[in-house]
């Protein structure tokens, strides 16, 4: 009887210990929740895999701007910290959508364990990620849409809430009614698109208009031509919406160098523009986007690999930043080219960005 | 010695240089499938002749033009209206010869405007470029659409086993190999640019070659060509998208350059160019299967070509 006793004891703690971790206790990054509607659960240890392993990433672009050099450097410092993945192969598609196709058809060819896709486009990754998922690959996307669902698991950055943030901030701010200069990212990116739907949501059924709108690729360079051009047709503003990273920088640059009055603009988690907020004391928001989604992309290829549950689609919606908030978090040792938040190791910040 | 080298850097061939790449290709090749597992299998050959392709083909048609000393920017956005067109979500049968008719169009205002009306033709053709891509975003904006299911199958299929591709690269190929050396066209090409390298521009036509039409008739089949590898890429994305094209411009005349094509015009061959595409699309594929920083990637591309393009002067390369 006694030996009964103690074999069921033995079972039922050897159960609790082997109990797959449910899909609820996965924390990806802070602000990264699981879509409420329409979700699905990866079932825990499908794509369970000994390790070593080895994880593939197409990214879109590496270099098109501050931001994307981060995210790419965040997900490989993911990477480096976990042991057991042995390799972590980063292709940079570089903007061009024809590459991507090529990018994801060599890491299906090196018959790599996961693939995490960053689309360039809405369709630049499909057929990519559907043949890697008929190959048995699981796949991972994040920071762009995709027109397939055939992926194992998505992060998706709320590009719409990230445009409706900014937008409802300058509703606030001109008390519903004026004339904005509307600055868009990458012509045709996803992000772009939705954080634009974000922004005509938010204004929808106000008396705020459009007078001008171009893109800035979200480039500083571009971005102070854009408001360059602007300033000199028609500097008079009630309020900048920037679709984000270098271009609001760059824009406040412009109304600094022609000695005018800096009106309401949205921004992004940038350092550069964290200070320059802090120290001008401009109306701003700071729309959350962080690089870290590289990063959280890599946990979740781990988790996967593990064998954990998962959910299917995770949402990252968070509200914006004040500047109190903002005040917390600027470093001023660090260089204008960081972005929060951030998982870097205080050691690869400084090595990476450190004045 | 002497003679060895100039015969491979193409010294004093009107083919130009081509052995060098080639045999800089091969030692890649070579070097890739010893170190990594991947490359020489099926479906590694398969990808690699998959993602040269397109640029094969594009880079065919800008070495009809570079020939005769001119050059197309507008190629990329040629390839971009053309997969904007084929997802409009109509029949193949209206798309295709649309797309072609569009092609013509461009080329013809293209070449007109380079010989009645004496334009540059890196003026000429990026202007073109900036109206095509225009209208490719008032099309398309956004990537998107489906493309005939007909122009999937014909990128992705296969017959016996034999991927389409195959057969693409053979079409073209032959295509372009009868307008060029199975034709008088392209022995008025050769002519024509060898005269305008040499700095006679009007030397063919003192012999009676109808060199204007010519050079008309190379960029209306540089836009086809472009055309061309706009289907390949819309069957191989399965959408339209206004953004695909433009990379392709600066590849094409780097693909011409590497295979030996003088921008000078005149001297140049279509092995070459073939060659060149190739080379590219090996070394992107190599890098990703040998692991090579996407940080360096770019840098590596770029000195590649700066080492294959300093083996020839710069007078004789024409830039």
């Amino acid at each position: 009887m006694n030996i009964k006793i103690a074999l069921s004891a033995t079972l039922l703690f050897g159960t609790a210990l082997s109990t797959p971790t449910f899909a609820e206790d996965v924390t990806l990054m802070e602000g990264i929740e699981p879509r409420t509607e329409n979700n699905s659960v990866v079932e825990a240890g499908v794509y369970q895999s000994d390790a070593p392993w080895t994880i593939g990433m197409s990214h879109f672009g590496v270099n098109a701007n501050t931001w994307t050099v981060q995210m790419a450097h965040e997900s490989t410092a993911a990477a480096a910290a976990d042991d057991r993945v042995e390799n972590f192969i980063l292709l940079d598609a570089n903007i061009d959508q024809a590459k991507q196709v090529a990018d994801i058809e060599d890491l299906i060819a090196q018959n790599v364990d996961l693939i995490i896709v960053t689309p360039l486009t809405p369709t630049s990754a499909d057929a990519g990620i559907e043949a890697a998922v008929e190959a048995g690959i699981p796949v991972i996307v994040h920071t762009g849409l995709t027109e397939t669902d055939a992926f194992t698991l998505e992060i998706q950055g709320g590009a719409q809430n990230f445009g409706r943030v900014m937008g409802e901030f300058l509703v606030d701010e001109l008390g519903g009614k004026g004339d904005i200069w509307v600055l868009r990212g990458l012509p045709g990116h996803p992000e772009d698109i939705n954080r634009y739907e974000g922004l005509l949501e938010a204004i929808e059924g106000t008396e705020i208009n459009i007078v001008a709108e171009d893109v800035g690729a979200w480039q500083y360079d571009n971005g102070k031509k854009v408001c360059e051009t602007f300033f000199l047709s028609n500097p008079s503003v009630d309020g900048i919406w920037s679709s984000g990273a270098d271009m609001t920088r760059a824009c406040v640059d412009v109304f600094k160098e022609f000695g005018a009055e800096i009106p309401p603009i949205s921004g992004e988690g940038n350092n550069g523009f964290f200070g320059q907020w802090i120290e001008d004391g401009f109306a701003s928001i700071s729309a959350e986007y962080g690089p870290e989604q590289g990063a959280a992309g890599v946990r979740a290829a781990i988790a996967l690999l593990e064998g954990q549950e998962m959910y299917k689609h995770y949402a990252y919606e968070p509200a914006g930043w004040d500047l109190d908030r903002v005040q917390d978090v600027y470093r001023s040792d660090l260089s204008a080219n960081v972005w929060f938040p951030t998982s870097l190791s205080e050691e690869r910040l400084q090595e990476l960005y450190g004045n | 010695m002497k003679a060895v080298f100039a015969h491979l850097t193409g010294q004093n061939s009107r083919q130009g240089l081509w052995i060098l790449p080639l045999i800089a290709g091969i030692v890649g090749f070579a070097w890739l499938a010893v170190s990594t597992d991947q490359f020489a299998t099926p479906q590694n050959a398969k990808n690699l002749l998959a993602q040269a392709m397109p640029l094969i083909i594009v880079a065919i048609g800008q070495m009809m033009v570079v020939l005769l000393g001119g050059l197309d920017l507008s190629v990329g956005a040629v390839i971009s209206f053309t997969t904007a067109i084929l997802a409009l979500d109509a029949p193949a049968a209206i798309t295709i010869p649309a797309v072609f008719i569009a092609a013509i169009a461009i080329g013809f205002i293209n070449g007109t405007t380079v010989t009645r009306l004496n334009v540059n033709p890196i003026i000429a053709t990026l202007a073109m470029q900036m109206i095509i891509m225009g209208l490719t975003r008032l099309m398309r904006p956004v990537a998107g659409g489906e493309v005939p299911e007909v122009v999937k199958q014909l990128v992705s299929g296969a017959v016996f086993g034999v991927p389409f591709t195959v057969f693409w690269g053979l079409l073209v190929c032959l295509l372009a190999w009868k307008m060029l050396y199975g034709s008088r066209f392209g022995l008025h090409i050769f002519a024509i640019g060898g005269g305008i390298a040499s700095g006679q521009s009007d030397a063919a036509h003192t012999f009676g070659i109808a060199d204007k039409r010519t050079t008309l008739l190379a960029y209306i089949g540089c836009s086809c060509f472009a055309a061309l590898a706009g289907i390949f890429l819309a069957g191989r994305i399965v959408s339209g998208d206004p953004n695909i094209g433009p990379p392709f411009t600066l590849d094409s005349v780097t693909a011409v350059a590497i295979g030996g094509t003088q921008l000078s015009g005149g001297v140049g061959s279509l092995h070459g160019t073939i060659i060149g595409a190739l080379v590219l699309a090996l070394l992107s594929n190599g890098m990703n299967l040998a692991n090579v920083s996407a940080f360096v990637q770019t840098a590596i591309k770029g000195a590649v070509l700066l080492a294959v393009v300093a083996f020839q002067s710069r007078k004789k390369i024409g830039l």
